[in-house]
């Protein structure tokens, strides 16, 4: 045996470790300037200070078996996965027991071998990240892969991060309109190397809803706790309203467009169907667009920044839809400067009404425009999209009309 | 027969002791509570790693395609319903596990790290237990020798399993989350016997550390065993310590037989040779028997096979081959396998056996099986059967499985490290030296240390044993310290701890009045469990006088009988007296007064003379 310095050991060597008097034998897990990560052969992984640590030997180099990755052909209907990163993909390295993002497409099926009992499956990993870093020019790239897809009649599954799945189902509504075939987004609350994970079942909904003849973009998570009901809601209408439930995502002001159930037959309610008009993409999302959370108190100066260098910004107003009567006049200018000023309600429940207060009365005056009950996030996306594909005047025309069924005239609850 | 002097048999003990306070993870109550709030279904599977290494116990379980209900009781909380990541460990149940390494002289680890212990029979909604070692390598000295510490985990309790029907598992949530002190033994251990005295011994060092939930489950016992440098087989949910040494004896019992059986096997040629199974459903009709009859009223195949060389192995006397297949059949979900061992037998005559015996192409010293199953179980259950098989030319299998009453029953192969991987929502924690320092200087004394302790109180050495292994021991020290008596208050709470129920406020009490002298030494245990009213004898406040009195007026009412017999009278009146003076009055006082009285009507009798 050899006896070698730490900088030349890898990840997955067999190692001896001599520590506290005490001779430990394992998995070299990672290593560092302060400690050293070993796997125990009954698993345990032991965090060892690496100034405690008084000798070091290889015992046998780590050795390489490679995986074979056989292409699955499955029966039925084809439907493309694309993955962007997110919990769902993600697998356990069971040798050094890391938790690693799904790579490549036949990873994914690897992963989620009951998926060829469902369909001809195909899996693209589009981009990987973190939910929180998407951005338009993401949603650029994953609209035009989607197209791609649809346009050629294969049903779209996108497999994203919970934290902003919502605004990317919204931004994926509005780009692309008239699909030819469905596009259903899903991810997962716990990640799906864990045995209750609610990936696995969120995705094999997925693809039975990708293989039906749902027009529109749609999200499927779990309907509550139990793991024996999955709802499908409308790009648009979706938000997450649970920071770890499986349950996290509700449809706002509206009802869900169905549900699954445990044998994964899908009833659907009021849905769009693929209705053979002529499918078109809207590749563009412009960026100067912004969000801001009204709050008591808020500094008029960060309205300013955001006015200045953006072309338009939506505010999530107290209420029915309200912000200091101080702002007012300065909201005008900038409508007055041809920006787009909308007001939706940090509410989510219940509709925006600048005409019950005087001080909406006043924003209606200054040239805000109402948003009724579009959620803040869905407003977002959509004057991003707009601003993006159309005239300022157009975009103004279509802010508040509804498109995908964004906003609704009569709310039950 | 068993754990005799020919053959090596090998114990190592993994003792889990619950811990008193929250949970591991979050802030919930540790205590068992039925006060149902809620309930949801899950399902678990087993998560295909790169490696391609599934752990076998987990697929295993998966295979069964159960569903879980859950009971979401007022002490869970959205971590236990694993709807909400684990919060950061309970720095008492850290403490608490740092103690008992240091107790068992073990040497705590830098740095604690939390694992995914994948366990996927439902018992945790999560899939996995959180586990992480505490401390390596420690030490435990009895009688004299030394039974080496594997190590010291700290980890979470699993839900209550409370039902089980068909492949839905009823469990509730609130038991799952208690942390747990895991003492896992090196296999020092080379009896039965041994093994319950040290699992004892261990039990009550550890108790001393005051940490330790007293309910009767919160204590349980996995043992590991082997014999003679065979494979290892683990047995969970040993309950009880006196339940130690009989599973061991029975469980050592059944691994000589496996060993038996595999050196007459190997003498064989056609064992484990590939089963050709054979549907026999439609020529089944004419049996007349209710399990085949139900079985294919249930959409069941009834399959036929020939299990070479095996006639006598699978039921005859102490072989129980069958039982063992069986059971690698039920673990999947697979009920209702009948041997060629057991017939004539379920309605299959003499006749029928023949017919199966050529049907199966079956020569002499060939067994064949029938099995009832659906379809799409049959490829699962023939190798289940073929594996087993196969196991039985080595002998004993390494396996895990279930202490019952009449031995131990297969759960699943014994897992593997591969089912475990860091917790990544924990942070690790670092165990500093300045947190050592401050935890050892609160260390709990040694047995004999604390024995010492209540000894120096006066306290007799038995009982002050007894006190710490019931865990009375810092009730009896205060009410000594109170009230004096060791003695006799160690006799007392040894009589109370006795029974289940118990009225402590009584038993003080009682020293109380001792203490006051208004009650006698000799009456303390029988007062206690008496009914009388501790408050009429504290109400009468001038004890000895009436009590005097009650003498004087005896002796007056048997003067006759005084007169007559003199001094031997004594006897007769003490007798008397004690019926109605016992624990009011001290038996010494009470015979004094006697002799006082008797002999004044002796001395006026003779003066009259």
């Amino acid at each position: 045996m050899l006896c070698m310095k730490v900088q030349d050991l890898e990840f997955g060597d067999e190692i001896e470790v001599k520590w506290k008097r005490m001779v430990l034998k394992g998995i070299l897990v990672s290593k560092d300037s302060e400690f050293l990560n070993l796997k125990l052969k009954n698993g345990y992984n032991l965090s060892l200070d690496i100034s405690k640590v008084t000798s070091l030997k290889l015992i046998e180099k780590k050795i390489n078996i490679p995986t074979e990755r056989k292409s699955i052909k499955g029966k039925g209907k084809r439907v493309s996965i694309l993955g962007t990163g997110g919990t769902i993909a993600s697998y356990v390295d069971y040798a050094t027991g890391a938790v690693k993002p799904l790579e490549t497409a036949q990873d994914v099926l690897y992963a989620e071998p009951e998926l060829q009992e469902l369909g001809d499956i195909d899996a693209e990993i589009v981009f990987n990240i973190f939910s929180e870093d998407m951005n338009s020019k993401y949603w650029e790239i994953l609209a035009k892969k989607v197209f791609e897809k649809t346009s050629n009649g294969e049903g779209v599954v996108v497999t994203h991060g919970t934290d902003t799945m919502s605004f990317t189902s919204s931004a994926l509504s509005f780009m692309i309109d008239n699909p030819e075939a469905p596009i259903v987004l899903t991810g997962s609350q716990r990640s799906s190397d864990r045995p209750s994970s609610d990936a696995h079942f969120n995705l094999l909904g997925s693809v039975k809803v990708a293989q039906s003849d749902l027009g529109e973009v749609a999200v499927v998570m779990h309907s509550t706790s139990s793991g024996n009901s999955l709802t499908i809601h409308r790009g648009v209408n979706v938000r997450k309203m649970h920071t770890s439930r499986r349950d996290a995502f509700k449809s706002i002001n509206s009802e869900p467009i169905g549900t699954i159930d445990s044998n994964l037959s899908i009833k659907f309610a009021e849905y769009r169907k693929i209705n053979g008009k002529p499918s078109k993409l809207y590749e563009k999302m412009n960026e100067k667009v912004s969000l801001i959370y009204y709050y008591p108190g808020m500094d008029k100066e960060i309205l300013y920044g955001i006015c200045e260098r953006k072309d338009g910004m939506i505010i999530a107003g107290t209420g029915l839809g309200h912000v200091s009567n101080t702002f007012i006049s300065d909201l005008e200018g900038f409508v007055k400067d041809g920006k787009i000023i909308g007001m939706t309600s940090q509410c989510l429940n219940g509709s925006v009404n600048l005409d019950v207060y005087s001080t909406g009365r006043r924003l209606t005056g200054a040239g805000v425009i109402s948003l009724g009950d579009m959620l803040p996030e869905v407003a977002y996306v959509k004057l991003s999209f707009l601003l993006g594909n159309f005239t300022v005047e157009e975009s103004k025309l279509l802010l508040n009309r509804n498109l995908k069924g964004e906003i609704h005239d009569r709310r039950r609850e | 027969m068993t754990g005799g002097e020919s053959e090596e048999v090998k114990i190592g003990l993994e003792i889990h002791f619950q811990v008193k306070g929250r949970k591991l993870f979050c802030s919930c109550q540790g205590e068992e509570s039925e006060n149902y709030t809620g309930r949801f279904l899950r399902t678990l599977r087993a998560t295909s790693g790169e490696m391609a290494s599934r752990d076998v116990a987990a697929v295993q379980e998966s295979l069964k395609q159960r569903v879980f209900e859950y009971l979401i009781t007022d002490n869970s909380c959205l971590v236990e319903m694993d709807e909400e990541p684990p919060h950061r460990p309970s720095s008492e149940a850290i403490e608490g596990s740092l103690i008992v390494s240091k107790l068992l002289h073990a040497t705590p680890v830098d740095n604690l790290v939390f694992m995914r212990k994948i366990v996927i029979d439902g018992s945790n909604t999560s899939g996995f237990q959180r586990t992480g070692i505490v401390g390596l390598n420690g030490s435990f000295e009895f009688n004299g020798k030394r039974i080496g510490i594997t190590s010291i985990t700290l980890e979470e309790e699993a839900c209550k399993k409370l039902d089980e029907k068909g492949n839905q598992v009823l469990y509730s949530l609130d038991r799952l989350g208690i942390p747990l002190i895991e003492i896992a033994t090196d296999p020092d251990i080379t009896s039965p016997r041994e093994a319950r005295l040290v699992a004892e011994a261990i039990g009550l060092t550890v108790k001393q550390s005051r940490m330790i939930r007293r309910e009767v489950s919160s204590i349980r016992q996995d043992l590991n065993v082997s014999i003679n440098g065979g494979k290892r087989v683990e047995i969970k949910g040993v309950q009880s310590l006196t339940q130690i040494e009989e599973i061991l004896e029975m469980e050592i019992k059944r691994q000589e037989i496996l060993n038996e059986i595999a050196v007459e096997l190997r003498k064989k040629k056609n064992i484990g040779e590939k089963i050709n199974p054979i549907d026999m459903t439609a020529s089944m009709k004419e049996i007349e028997s209710d399990m085949i009859r139900k079985a294919i009223a249930s959409q069941k195949r009834v399959i036929v096979f020939k299990l070479g060389g095996l006639s006598g192995f699978l039921n005859k006397g102490d072989y129980r081959l069958g039982r063992e297949l069986a059971d690698r059949l039920r673990a999947i979900g697979i009920g209702g396998l009948i041997h060629s061992d057991e017939l004539p037998n379920y309605g299959f005559t003499e006749n029928d056996k023949k017919y199966l015996f050529q049907a199966t192409s079956c020569e002499d010293g060939d067994a064949f099986a029938i099995l009832l199953v659906r379809e799409n179980e049959i490829e699962n259950a023939i190798s289940a059967i073929e594996g087993r098989v196969l196991e039985a030319l080595d002998g004993v299998p390494a396996e895990t499985r279930a202490a019952t009453p009449n031995g131990t029953r297969f759960l699943r192969p014994l897992p593997g490290g591969a089912r475990m991987y860091p917790e990544t929502d924990i942070p690790v924690t670092a165990i500093s030296n300045e947190l050592l320092s401050n935890i050892y200087d609160r260390m709990p004394p040694t047995l004999e240390e604390r024995k010492d302790q209540l000894v120096a109180l006066g306290i007799p050495e038995q009982e002050a044993y007894t006190s710490m292994y019931k865990e009375y021991d810092e009730l009896l020290e205060s009410l000594v310290k109170k009230y004096g008596n060791p003695k006799i208050a160690a006799k007392l709470l040894s009589s109370v701890f006795s029974r289940e129920e118990r009225n402590l406020p009584r038993a003080q009490k009682i020293l109380e009045l001792l203490s006051n002298g208004k009650v006698t030494k000799d009456v303390v245990v029988d007062l206690y469990f008496s009914h009388d009213s501790l408050d009429e004898i504290v109400s009468q406040n001038s004890v000895s006088n009436s009590n005097l009195d009650t003498i004087k007026e005896l002796v007056k009412n048997n003067r006759k009988l005084v007169m007559e017999r003199g001094e031997s009278s004594f006897k007769l009146l003490m007798g008397e007296a004690m019926k109605s003076l016992r624990g009011k009055l001290d038996g010494k006082v009470v015979s004094e007064t006697l002799m006082k009285e008797i002999k004044l009507i002796l001395e006026e009798k003779e003066q009259r003379n």
